[in-house]
């Protein structure tokens, strides 16, 4: 520690001297730190532990207990949903006065919880239901009333924020949807513990009159803490309990009952690996973003250590005067980033709470993970400056003094262990392009990335001999940039690290949208709507819901026959000759899979107007229209409905079959049409049921709003269908908003590398440019080279980067977009279609992202360079 | 003999108030075409200053400095640049090569920012280079070569292109004798040839070169004359 004292305090008075350069570091570790640190934060407020869960259960209760139905002995976790056991019906549960008398003189309230429909001004929502006394000091804090009052009796009830926002307020009767729910009015707004954005309602028990999700009672309990020994006593008269107590505080592991499967979260390997990942390529940006300023501070310091060293100062002494200025600034920066992340962390809040449909947790500062994000803006600015510290610590002395400036010749093995590391990057990331290597693939990127940071200076020599034909300005950044490798190079890494990463992900994004978008199977033709009656019913309701709320549509019934009711179920067999089956799969997108009429219904896909014609001639003849993926041919196909029970199974009565004049029509095989259309004279003379199975909606768009309004008034029918509206393949939008996100993160590290080693340089060339002022440089020149920095740290990295990402980007498309064998192609409807054929791999490559990143966004950066750098020419530098 | 630099009574003071300091004092002066004018004096005496006004780095506060007919003082910076790189050449102490740039890149640099094709600029930069004697060592960096051949470059670039007014600001003094005497007559060749030459310099010898020599003190001309006694005038001049 000695032998750092007097490299500390230099460190320190230097920082204060050179403040630009310091707070440039200080931006550039303060700021990852402080975006973690928020980042930790808000992810531990808004997760809610168990513990902190509590109030939002239990209120001011000590425990919640339950009993169930048939049972009298339990055997429970300390907390019960991490694992409870018990034999149904193994005997007589207590009964709610067996139970009081179990706790003693303990108070108790019954809380009961559950969802139902309720009615909306357009249809109907789900909601969130309590069953509580409101009143007793147990459901204190339960709920937190806003406006009007608590429910006093049973026909009472409050319902929150918003629920009041879908039309309810004060005064409003308020009824589930169902038949013997009675009805109620709301007395008052009160926000539920325990959802936010989703609607609630909470009243006595017994006033909304709704089925709890299983067979349990549940009882808030007071009376002072509930401990372990009571617990299991509860346990054995087959009560559970969920005690405050107990899990603030849970047993040892031995005390659990050896029955009880605990639920053990495991740690997550590859989560692990790719946070591993992830930590390594932030550390390596961070420190390649800091290292310039280091770089230019060693070339500052660099008379100084001569001089220390010519007057008998070790290479270690040396070193530490580069390293102690890493040490400062890093904890300065790291301690005022975690401080800031936490402030931004606590004015961040209301926002995220805005976005959240949950009530989050108490503002919570982790201090362990914070302390270790502290350390890793201290590590990286140490690593930042190791590189200049061992070069200071090597200069040639006599060049110092004799006042001469540039970098050694670079030497050879480090470019050679780039090839080797790239080559590494390469061969992993082909061995991990198959399913299953993403996370090869992944950590190959890592040696690829340092392959190139070490072969970037190679490239900067090549370039500044190259750059003989080029204007001046941009020969002179060129050749000043291979001249100063120590602070061009990490800027130009940084750069080309982040255009490595966004290029590789881009890529895998946009394949797997590419996947997505070629794998994409219509279900109706495109802008054409659908909305299935499940046999007939409500269809009046339906089309009315249509015309209300979709002027201009034009709903058509599909009349067919139905494929379920609640009681049985229909087998369709179409045959032809002697294949025994048509179709190798089909779906009743249109309501069913066997339609009736007399001519073939709108919205079948593949179907042309010749196969119309012919179709109407067949059905007008009293036959039948069948359809086929697997080419089968035939004039005739016999047609055989079974029916069987909808519980057992069991057959009912005897198939009804028939043989009928047909045209089979081909169709394709992702298809998701009927099995057959029936004449409805075929129909009646097979005795079978004709209804309208499902409403067809053309001639509109149907907006999302629409779509919205229709399944919310529907969802007030009787079967509660929902509305589907082909809107062909539609971009997720998380790959759009990952592109723009990926492009804005790039875009602004890409920045900062350019603009630090922009800034550097140009106070590095600063008696250059006084040179270039005296022999008749305009003002304007300094802009010139300025933005010739930029332009060359930028491109130069933009290239790089690009060229390295697409090996990564490349390889992992093959193991996220290849599906073979047995898979399934994933429908519109989130239907399955299995697949014998192998899919993919897809490859699509974001040009236009690869051409904002590598061509415009440098350019940009150049231009604001060019634009905001300071035009005065030094002018009298050198000539005093 | 027309006058390419006059000086007319140009004062220049630094600072303001009481901490002012009047770095020279009504000086009038004039440099003619192929004359080689020395200027010397001691330390602190006004001569670099001369020089940073002579070459527009810098305005009067009263007076007039005129080069080639123009009046620096009513020019803009852009237009100051202008003649910087048309009518007026630098030579420095220390060179102020730029190390980024082989040598006929430096020597081409005023043709360039003046916005003449690279290749014709570089053309007449090897043309300069031969002139000085080192037509062979175009493509080289400063960082590679001796100090009079930096300066050689230096001289190349402060005549390339017609420029007629030469400003050396103590052009040996990184030099050793012989070679630092092979720079002058390199400067006297270029007089000689029509271009006019104001040398900042603290050593008779050197002064001995010159047709005039101009000595300042506290801001003055105390002595301006081709033919009086230059080592006597030095004396003051030592201390440096």
């Amino acid at each position: 520690m000695r032998g750092w004292r007097l490299p500390l305090r230099l460190a320190w008075r230097d920082a204060l001297r050179s403040r630009a350069r310091s707070a440039l570091v200080l931006v550039m570790i303060a700021l990852p730190v402080l975006g973690v640190t928020a980042a930790t934060v808000l992810i531990a407020t808004s997760n809610v532990s168990t513990v902190e869960g509590l109030d939002r259960e239990l209120g001011d209760a000590d425990a919640l207990v339950a009993v169930r139905e048939g049972v009298d002995e339990v055997a429970q976790a300390p907390n019960p949903d991490d694992g409870l056991d018990y034999d149904e019906d193994s005997g007589t549960a207590l009964t709610p006065a067996q139970l009081a008398a179990a706790l003693g003189d303990r108070p108790l309230t019954e809380v009961r919880q559950g969802w139902g429909m309720l009615r909306t001004d357009r249809g109907a929502t789900d909601a969130q239901l309590t069953e509580v006394d409101l009143s007793d000091p147990l459901a204190a804090r339960l709920v937190d009333l806003t406006d009007g009052r608590l429910p006093r009796a049973a026909g009472e009830v409050v319902v929150n924020q918003a629920l009041a926002d879908k039309g309810y307020d004060v005064g409003d009767p308020l009824r589930l949807r169902g038949q013997d729910s009675p009805e109620s009015v709301v007395v008052g707004i009160a926000e539920s513990s325990r959802v936010r954005s989703e609607p609630a309602v909470a009243g006595l028990v017994g006033s909304l009159g709704f089925e709890t999700f299983d067979t349990s009672r549940t009882w808030l309990v007071g009376g002072g803490p509930m401990d372990w020994d009571e617990v299991l006593a509860l346990n054995e008269r087959g009560v559970s309990a969920y005690s405050r107590t107990v899990l603030e505080d849970p047993p040892p592991a031995s005390e659990v009952p050896s029955e009880v499967e605990v639920y053990e979260s495991s740690t997550d390997e590859t989560a692990l690996a790719i946070a591993a990942l992830v930590v390594t390529m932030a550390l390596l940006e961070v420190v390649l973003l800091a290292g310039p300023s280091f770089a230019v501070g060693a070339r500052r310091q660099a008379r100084t250590l001569a001089l220390v060293a010519a007057s008998g100062g070790t290479p270690a002494q040396a070193r530490r005067v580069v390293l102690a200025s890493a040490i400062v600034l890093g904890a300065v920066a790291s301690v005022g980033g975690v401080l800031l992340g936490i402030a931004l962390a606590a004015a961040l809040l209301p926002l995220v709470q805005s976005f959240t449909s949950s009530w989050l947790g108490p503002f919570q500062v982790a201090w362990l993970p914070l302390i270790g994000v502290a350390g890793f803006g201290l590590v990286s600015a140490f690593l930042a400056a190791v590189v200049p510290a061992h070069l200071a610590s090597r200069q040639d002395i006599v060049a110092v003094l004799g006042g001469r400036r540039g970098d050694r010749k670079p030497s050879l093995r480090s470019p050679l262990l780039g090839v080797v590391l790239l080559g590494v990057g390469i061969v992993g990331a082909v061995l991990g392009a198959r399913p299953g290597g993403e996370l090869l693939i992944a950590a190959a990127a890592i040696p690829a990335v340092l392959g190139m940071v070490l072969l970037v200076p190679v490239v900067l020599a090549v370039l500044g001999r190259l750059a003989g034909r080029l204007p001046l300005s941009l020969r002179f950044a060129v050749r000043d940039a291979a001249r100063h490798r120590t602070r061009t190079v990490p800027a130009v890494a940084a750069v080309a690290a982040t255009v490595t990463g966004v290029v590789a992900l881009g890529i895998s994004t946009s394949s797997d949208a590419a996947e997505a978008r070629a794998t994409y199977a219509p279900m109706l033709p495109a802008g054409a709507a659908i909305v299935s009656t499940l046999g007939g019913q409500d269809a009046e309701q339906v089309r009315t819901a249509i015309g209300r709320e979709v002027p201009g549509a034009e709903p058509t019934d599909i009349r067919g026959v139905r494929d379920a009711t609640e009681e049985q179920y229909l087998e369709v067999t179409v045959t032809a000759g002697s294949d025994d089956w048509l179709l190798s799969s089909s779906s009743s997108v249109l309501g069913s899979s066997l339609l009736v009429g007399d001519e073939l219904p709108p919205l079948l896909l593949g179907v042309d107007e010749d196969e119309r014609t012919s179709a109407a001639r067949v059905l007008a003849a009293g036959g039948a229209v069948a359809f086929t993926d697997r080419g089968v041919r035939g004039d005739e196909v016999g047609v055989r409905v079974a029916r069987s029970d909808g519980m057992t199974g069991e057959p009912i009565g005897r198939p009804v079959s028939a043989t009928l004049p047909a045209v089979v029509i081909d169709v394709d095989p992702a298809s998701t049409g009927p099995v057959a259309v029936l004449a409805p004279a075929a129909a009646r003379q097979m005795d079978l049921e004709v209804t309208t199975v499902a409403v067809a909606i053309t001639g509109a768009r149907v907006t999302e709003e629409q779509e919205q309004a229709v399944t919310e008034v529907l969802a007030a029918t009787a079967s509660g269908q929902e509305m589907y509206v082909e809107r062909g393949y539609r971009a997720d939008g998380e790959t759009l908003i990952i592109q723009l996100v990926l492009a804005g993160l790039g875009a602004l590290l890409m920045l900062g590398g350019t603009l630090t080693a922009t800034f550097l340089a140009l106070s590095d060339a600063r008696p250059d440019l006084a040179t270039l002022s005296a022999v008749g440089a305009s003002p304007r020149t300094r802009r010139g080279v300025a933005a010739s920095y930029a332009l060359v740290v930028g491109f130069v990295g933009a290239v790089l980067g690009a060229a390295v990402g697409f090996v990564p980007g490349m390889a992992v498309s093959r193991p996220l977009t290849t599906m073979g064998g047995e898979t399934c192609v994933i429908t519109g409807s989130g239907s399955c279609t299995p697949s014998g054929v192998q899919v993919g791999p897809f490859l699509d490559v974001p040009w236009l992202l690869i051409l904002g990143i590598v061509v415009v966004l440098p350019l940009l950066t150049a231009a604001v360079v060019g634009l905001t750098a300071r035009s005065r020419l030094p002018l009298v530098a050198r000539l005093s | 003999m027309s006058a390419v630099l006059t000086l007319d009574r140009v004062s220049r003071v630094h600072g303001e108030g009481a901490s002012a300091v009047e770095a020279l004092k009504s000086v009038t002066f004039t440099a003619a075409a192929g004359e080689l004018v020395a200027v010397m004096g001691p330390s602190g005496s006004g001569k670099s200053t001369l020089l940073t006004l002579a070459g527009g780095l810098d305005s009067p506060t009263s007076g007039t400095v005129t080069v080639e007919g123009a009046d620096l003082g009513s020019l803009g910076l852009k237009d100051r640049a202008r003649m910087r790189r048309t009518a007026i050449g630098y030579v420095f102490q220390d060179f102020n090569l730029i190390p980024a740039l082989t040598a006929a890149e430096n020597v081409a640099l005023p043709l360039e920012l003046d916005g003449q094709r690279p290749r014709a600029a570089r053309a007449a930069a090897r043309l300069a280079l031969d002139e000085v004697g080192i037509g062979h060592l175009a493509d080289r960096f400063p960082d590679d070569m001796s100090g009079g051949q930096a300066q050689r470059v230096a001289i190349a670039r402060a005549v390339v292109g017609e420029r007629r007014l030469i400003l050396a600001d103590e052009p040996t003094g990184a030099l050793d004798t012989e070679t630092g005497e092979d720079i002058l007559q390199l400067l006297r060749a270029r007089c000689d040839a029509g271009a006019a030459g104001v040398l900042v310099t603290h050593e008779a010898r050197h002064a001995a070169w010159a047709d005039r020599v101009v000595f300042l003190r506290d801001g003055v001309v105390v002595d301006e004359s081709g033919s009086a006694p230059v080592d006597a005038l030095l004396d003051a001049g030592q201390g440096r």
